[in-house]
């Protein structure tokens, strides 16, 4: 162990681990489970468990291991719901397509995108929402999710592929 | 003809992190297919994720170890503390504590030791010894009389309030009342006198010290076993007190002896069956005559 490391144990180290990665990492589990109640929960417990286990967690470690933890405490939850996202409430309904005339509806195709994203396989959805809705980089989601960025760029293509077969019909070209 | 997209399966993962060369992009930008895949990717790029309240989830989980863990924490902390130091102390002191055993008036014990070696333990007498580890320190604290038969090994030693006894594995006998005495009846012992530890006797079989006055005293012995441990108390010219004195080993009385002259000399033996046998069998060569008390606790003694 490092004696230059920040030690978890004392409580503004904590505290500062805490609002770094607890909203990223509810939202990695959330996209897996679609239970922000759930997600919340494991990742709650996972810092009541580093926060016992700070003496042997380095604080460069720390990320790894709750991001860890957590994707393991949720493998071990068996029920998983459908993701339910939001539109931000700053999107703008004339939002500049080169041909906006190729929606229809814009209200309808985008409840059925969200749709088709609950529909998605979990590992697709997780990697592919890591990527668009929290604009993490390949390399990053590779750290979280332990898989290489070759991977990533598979499994975003596959989610992009699956999305256009949902929703291909609905953008007329 | 196949589209890249379609035969490549990181095509499109790379063309969102725009990692794609600029021939690839080109040709991609004129397929049909694309317009469909931008619009998806602008419009899933419009979507945000659940709302998080950090803090408040901070406060949930301080609560959490608070009412819970840290409460418990500190709890089970102490408890483990107390537990251990008790177990530390409570096993020190039993490792190290002392077993006593005690022979009541007229009553004799045999003790076999962890070591095999046996110890008779005469009547009114005690002796203390560790209760572990018996093998690597053989040492106990005798007071009264006792007959040691003991078996080959470490030093043996015999703490007494006259002096130090070691042997290595023999047979002998310790007297220690007012009257100090020690016998051997077989193999071989030393002696250290408390206050002159500087000289050691050595005893063999048939040889005895003893202690009147602060002044040893050599000297030999004939009989094969101590004379008590057939039931008979035996003196060899000894003052009279300390056969009364051995007489209340045996039996539980006080002798009132004020008008009696208890320094001269006594030869004979006593039974420690039979009180009165054991009074006559003293008193009578002596020329003495004695008196119970109501509750035949004291004896009164009288010159005839």
């Amino acid at each position: 162990m490092s004696e230059k490391e920040p030690s978890i144990c004392e409580e503004k180290n904590y505290n500062q681990l805490f609002r770094k990665f607890y909203e990223p990492v509810t939202k990695f589990i959330y996209y897996k489970c679609g239970d922000l109640q759930q997600a919340e929960d494991i990742v709650q417990n996972v810092f009541v468990k580093l926060w016992k286990l700070c003496a042997t967690i380095t604080f460069s470690k720390a990320k790894s291991y709750i991001y860890t933890a957590s994707n393991n405490s949720f493998l071990n939850e068996v029920a998983h719901q459908k993701v339910v996202l939001k539109h931000q409430k700053t999107v703008s309904d004339h939002a500049d397509y080169e041909s906006p005339d190729f929606l229809i509806e814009i209200d309808e195709f985008r409840e059925k995108l969200k749709t088709a994203i609950s529909a998605l396989a979990v590992k697709e959805r997780e990697v592919f929402l890591l990527s668009r809705v929290e604009n993490k980089t390949y390399k990053e989601i590779a750290e979280i999710t332990g898989l290489t960025v070759k991977a990533i760029e598979r499994r975003m293509s596959k989610a992009l592929k699956e999305l256009r077969a949902l929703l291909g019909k609905e953008i007329k070209i | 003809m196949a589209e890249n997209y379609d035969t490549d399966d990181t095509f499109l993962g790379r063309w969102i992190a725009g990692e794609l060369s600029e021939q690839e992009r080109i040709a991609f930008e004129k397929t049909k297919a694309y317009k469909q895949f931008n619009i998806i990717n602008k419009e899933v790029q419009l979507l945000e994720g659940p709302n998080i309240d950090t803090e408040a989830a901070l406060k949930a989980v301080k609560l959490k170890l608070k009412s819970k863990q840290k409460r418990t924490n500190v709890i089970k902390l102490w408890q483990s503390i107390t537990v251990a130091a008790i177990i530390i102390i409570s096993s020190g002191l039993f490792l190290n504590s002392s077993k006593t055993y005690t022979t009541a008036i007229g009553e004799t014990q045999n003790i076999t030791l962890a070591d095999g070696s046996i110890v008779n333990l005469n009547a009114n007498s005690s002796i203390t010894l560790k209760r572990f580890f018996w093998n690597n320190d053989r040492q106990l604290n005798l007071t009264g009389e006792a007959y040691f038969t003991v078996t080959k090994g470490n030093d043996f030693i015999v703490n007494t309030s006259k002096g130090i006894v070691k042997v290595l594995g023999t047979q002998f006998n310790i007297k220690d009342r007012s009257f100090f005495e020690l016998k051997c009846y077989k193999g071989k012992v030393s002696f250290n006198k408390l206050d002159d530890l500087t000289k050691t006797f050595i005893l063999t079989k048939g040889m005895q010290v003893n202690i009147s006055d602060s002044k040893i005293n050599e000297g030999i012995f004939e009989e094969q076993a101590p004379k008590w441990k057939q039931g008979v108390s035996s003196f060899k010219a000894q003052p009279f007190s300390i056969v009364l004195e051995e007489l209340s080993n045996y039996y539980s009385v006080t002798f009132e002896t004020s008008s009696i002259n208890t320094n001269r000399l006594f030869t004979g033996n006593f039974s420690h069956k039979n009180l009165d046998t054991a009074l006559k069998t003293t008193l009578v060569p002596m020329g003495i005559t004695y008196k119970k008390s109501s509750n035949e606790n004291i004896i009164m003694l009288q010159n005839k």
